[in-house]
């Protein structure tokens, strides 16, 4: 018998070429800035919320200071770049060294906790560090200026100093990162650690009991999220060339990440950036069409788009995304592939 | 079923050449001017204001028969939310510069937000007037499209210390400590940093100097401290919430603060913060704002706009109407000048703009011109003092109306 | 350091941190009995500052009188969002006895919303009542004062507290809510109806903001963005005096107004309240269920 699902299964392959290609020449289908700088925006986002659900979606734990990383991340980069002149492709993995020092130290003793008290504490120490940038005007000589924030540099055209006069290459950077960031996921999930983690987001005593190393492996997921979180904070400053505690750093950052990720279904691949797809638009397109008109209306409509994901998409964007896939690809032969596996084909012979 | 394509494809067609740029000597209806302001969030307050004071203007030119030198074209206000964050700010100038072609942007009221959304319209060529941001950085990066009218932060608090010293001339009197609170973001603590500075400058001894967090429910730890350390003069910079509780706290306490209370704007030049406070709080408080505060009185044109102003928001003519209504008087001067849409002649006008009346001027400013930075090097903001209940222009000197007399030093408490 | 004006800096703090406490009680609450961290409190907050200074506005009535259609009002309020919104979720994740995430993320949804059909209804400004009673200051030597109002919403904080206390564990539906908290399921094989009992308390969380609203206008303001100062502090109170504890709110509330009030004696304001959070983690980490709370 032939596979069942040969003629089908070969459609899903050329859907996700599309999907592939378009996104690949995109700046040369869409030449309009404004629509670039949106994509870039919502790579961007999938990228970040991609990096959170390392952690927040595999561990069971949820994270609400990532936007802590995100500003450590860029604030390295940027004074590496204004006090040292080091080129921001270097101080970008700098900056990813530190929060991962960072995420991993404060990881330790909040991987104790369980549920919202770790929340409420991850929210504890992005505050403490962002009250504690905002007060703070100059370290050790070097100026952070605070609540002002860090201007980076114009220098135009400079590859070199990843900076560039058109959205085109930093488009290309987002996306190429975020590739990494889903590949990253997706070989952690297949791998070990990916089969530990699950384990121990079921039930972590119990994996505790058959001798899993708990710690060891949420460690490592926090270092793995932090070290990704940072980047994309450096790429938010080379991007924007701005930066401050209160945005970069804020609740209001990790709570985008969280809800992203949450709508789009955390603990798995394609989730966070489905999610990032979703609410990302819906926010910017509420606002270009009311936000100048009723005060307050696009905010209204999407905290009313927000309320219905949750109610209505429990596990998030993917589940019904997947059960579509499905059921195109193959007629829901034999066990349906369990939720937080990438999608797996089960045949039935 | 059949016609839907074929309809679509003519919408598709009339939005394509309704969309299409316009050059200069075309005959066009209409002058889009992009506005980025907070409409959402903390200082969505400021924003409103700005906004209707825009409106106003926008209404009254457009009813005179728009811009003639443009074939009576209209303006056609744009407004943005930028919800008070800067990338937010960034986006909304994309999407207004890209996709519905303005000829000039203004805004953005928060210093973040208007130095990052500067940025972006200088890499499209297009002019941004700033309305009410003060961070010196934003006319410090000789940027060539980038327009303040307004002061610079070091401005404002130069004028607060001439303010100082002008009373200690008249009364032959003045302070020899001061005090600083300040509230912990952005806007106080560049504030303080400059006021610091200049108080060295100037001889004068800070004793007390510190900032809150925003949203402070309670002042009487900073108050407690002042009481020990005694400033004769104390100078703040806070937002409206946070005004308004420190100035009840004021009275309550009987802080004395014998050469006054000096305020450098914020909720102070906010119409509702006098509602919501009691008068004997703001009594004799001296705050220096980029409005004439008291001009309705002196200048009689003025009155029809603070009467629309009124009856749109319920309350009268505050400094941020007032800087919406200048800036878009300000385009109507420029693009008089410019005489088309082409935004290099519109640059070109901006910076060889010399203002010295009209309506424009409505802030109290004697002229409107820009340095080759794009600052307005001859604005000033004005001091005024809460005397029986009004708020009465003191400095600059020009400003002040005849037969006002300050009231240096202030008196103690248990005096009044 | 002055004793005196140590001594007048723990009193502040006193009398700010028993508003703290009651700001969280609700907060509390919630939490202990449904597990649900509500990032909607401040918003309720907001409108239970917003209908008494309506009321005074339009009508003239004084805050204190409000109360008896504020606190209705919430309680109303809180019910609807539970029963109609949060509810349907909760069945759904029923098998989990943790937290549910989406249950978070849909309070912060609905804070979204409130928060600016508030803006879009009220407009932004900031506003204030004016009440003769609230400006009195009761002097105790020189240099202490306590502004009535203050006084009299510190008090009202204590009374809240108790009746809460008293309600809890002398009435029959006090006693339902507090076994609910303790044991879901046991509680609805007692017969107990556990989805109206979730309904009461959040409807009776909001009540209380209702109240704190009325007596605490006076001397502080409102606006649509007023909920947002308080949000993580009322977390920070309710994990300091325990989950789920009454009287541990109002103990948090009280510790944590006179650390800020104390500490803002020898640091900035800023600084103070980086002290706030360090001691919430060091409470989270050696002693997680507070200083009086039940076991979770």
């Amino acid at each position: 018998m032939t596979a069942p699902n040969g003629p089908r299964y070969g459609l899903r392959y050329v859907a996700v070429t599309v999907v592939f290609l378009f996104f690949l020449l995109g700046p040369f289908i869409i030449r309009d800035e404004y629509y670039l700088h949106v994509l870039v925006g919502i790579f961007f986002f999938a990228y970040m919320t991609s990096a959170w659900n390392i952690v927040s979606g595999y561990t069971g734990q949820l994270s609400l200071g990532h936007s802590a990383l995100c500003g450590i991340g860029g604030y390295v980069s940027t004074l590496l770049f204004i006090n040292l002149g080091l080129t921001p492709w270097i101080g970008i993995l700098v900056g990813g060294l530190a929060a991962t020092v960072v995420g991993v130290v404060i990881g330790y003793p909040c991987f104790r906790l369980r549920g919202p008290y770790f929340a409420l504490t991850t929210i504890a120490f992005a505050e403490i560090l962002r009250i504690w940038v905002e007060n703070t005007d100059e370290i050790f000589g070097i100026e952070l200026r605070g609540a002002q924030g860090l201007l980076v540099p114009l220098k135009g055209q400079s590859p070199w100093l990843f900076q560039f006069t058109s959205k085109v290459p930093y488009y290309y950077i987002i996306v190429a990162m975020l590739l990494m960031v889903m590949a990253v996921t997706f070989w952690m999930e297949k791998s070990r650690m990916g089969f530990y983690l699950k384990a121990i987001r079921a039930d972590q005593d119990g994996a505790e009991a058959l001798g899993i190393n708990s710690t060891r492996y949420l460690l490592s997921a926090m270092a793995m999220s932090s070290f990704l979180t940072a980047l994309g904070g450096s790429f938010y400053a080379q991007y924007f060339r701005y930066i401050n505690p209160e945005r970069n750093m804020g609740l209001d950052l990790s709570i985008e990440f969280a809800l992203m990720g949450i709508v789009g279904g955390q603990g798995t691949v394609l989730g966070p950036v489905l999610g990032a797809f979703l609410l990302n638009p819906a926010g910017e397109i509420s606002r270009s069409l009311l936000g100048g008109k009723l005060m307050g209306l696009h905010l209204v409509i999407y905290g009313l788009v927000l309320v219905l994901a949750v109610m209505f998409l429990p596990k998030g964007l993917i589940q019904p995304i997947r059960q579509f896939v499905r059921r195109v690809s193959g007629r829901d032969q034999g066990v349906a592939p369990a939720a937080g596996t990438g999608g797996a084909q089960a045949t039935a012979g | 079923m059949k016609r839907i394509p074929f309809i679509l494809g003519l919408c598709v067609i009339v939005l394509e050449l309704s969309g299409s740029p316009v050059l200069a000597g075309e005959k066009v209806a209409e002058v889009n001017i992009g506005v980025v302001l907070s409409l959402s969030g903390v200082a969505a307050d400021q924003g409103l204001q700005t906004k209707t004071g825009a409106t106003i203007a926008a209404e009254e030119i457009n009813a005179k028969g728009g811009i003639p030198v443009l074939g009576g074209a209209k303006l056609r206000l744009l407004f943005s939310d930028s919800q008070s964050k800067p990338d937010v700010g960034a986006s909304e100038t994309e999407r207004l510069i890209q996709r519905e072609n303005v000829a000039i942007m203004m805004g953005a009221y928060q210093s973040a937000t208007t130095t990052v959304t500067t940025e972006v319209a200088e890499r499209y060529k297009t002019p941004w007037l700033v309305t009410g941001s003060v961070a010196n950085i934003i006319t410090e990066r000789g940027f060539k499209y980038t327009f303040r009218p307004n002061n610079k932060a070091t401005y404002d608090a130069r004028e607060q210390f001439d303010a100082i010293k002008g009373l200690t001339q008249e009364f032959g009197k003045g302070p020899k400590t001061l005090g600083i609170l300040v509230e912990g973001s952005d806007w106080g603590k560049s504030h303080a940093g400059i006021v610091r500075i200049l108080a060295k400058q100037m001889g004068y001894e800070v004793v007390f100097d510190e900032a809150y967090s925003p949203g402070t429910a309670d002042f009487s730890a900073q108050i407690l401290k002042m009481r020990t350390r005694k400033p004769e003069a104390l100078i703040t910079a806070m937002y409206t919430p946070d005004h308004i509780v420190f100035n009840k706290q004021y009275q309550e306490t009987k802080l004395e603060l014998p050469y006054g209370l000096h305020s450098v704007g914020g909720g102070s030049e906010v119409p509702e913060f006098y509602k919501a406070v009691p008068p004997e709080s703001v009594r004799f408080m001296f705050v220096q704002e980029d409005f004439q505060i008291d001009i309705t009185k002196v200048a009689a044109w003025t009155q029809p706009v603070e009467q629309k102003f009124r009856e749109m928001l319920g309350y009268d003519l505050s400094a941020y109407g007032a800087q919406g209504y200048s800036a878009v008087w300000t385009i109507y001067d420029v693009l008089q000048r410019a005489g088309s849409l082409d935004k290099e002649k519109i640059r070109e006008a901006f910076a060889t703009t010399n203002i010295t009346s009209g309506p424009a001027l409505i802030m109290g400013w004697q002229v409107i011109h820009f340095d080759k930075d794009g600052q307005n090097v001859d604005a000033h903001g004005c001091i005024s003092q809460n005397l029986n209940g009004k708020r009465t222009t003191l400095f600059p000197l020009a400003n002040r109306p005849k037969g006002v007399l300050p009231v240096w030093p202030i008196p103690a408490w248990k005096d009044r | 350091m002055d004793p005196i004006i140590l001594g007048v800096a723990v009193v502040n703090g006193i009398l700010l941190g028993g508003l703290y406490g009651a700001v969280a009680l609700g907060l509390s609450l919630i939490f202990g009995v449904m597990r649900v961290i509500n990032f909607a409190h401040g918003t309720f907050l907001m409108i239970g500052l917003f209908i008494p200074f309506w009321l005074w506005q339009l009508f003239g009535i004084s805050p204190y009188l409000s109360v008896i259609v504020t606190a209705p009002a919430l309680f109303a309020l809180g019910y609807g969002i539970q029963a109609t919104i949060i509810a349907p979720l909760f069945k759904r994740e029923r098998a989990m006895v943790l937290e549910p995430l989406s249950v978070l993320l849909l309070t912060a949804g609905v804070g979204l919303i409130l928060d600016n059909l508030a803006l879009m209804a009220f407009g932004p400004n900031v506003r204030g009542v004016q009440i003769p009673f609230a400006s009195k200051t009761l002097w105790i030597g020189e240099t202490l004062n306590i502004n009535y109002a203050r006084l009299f919403a510190f008090l009202a904080s204590v009374a809240i507290t108790v009746a809460l206390s008293l309600f809890l564990s002398r009435t029959d539906l006090g006693r339902s809510i507090r076994s609910t908290a303790q044991n879901r399921d046991a509680a609805a094989l007692c017969g107990i109806n556990v989805s109206q009992i979730y309904n009461v308390t959040f409807g009776l969380g909001c009540a209380v903001l209702g109240v704190v609203g009325c007596v605490m206008i006076p001397f502080y303001y409102v606006s649509p963005t007023v909920g947002l100062a308080f949000g993580i502090r009322s977390f920070i109170t309710v994990v300091l005096g325990g989950i789920g504890s009454i009287p541990g709110s109002i103990l948090g509330g009280l510790i944590l107004g006179v650390v800020e009030s104390v500490a803002g004696q020898f640091v900035t304001a800023t600084s103070a309240s980086i002290f706030s959070f360090v001691i919430f983690i060091l409470v989270l980490f050696f002693r997680p269920t507070g200083l009086m709370g039940m076991k979770v």
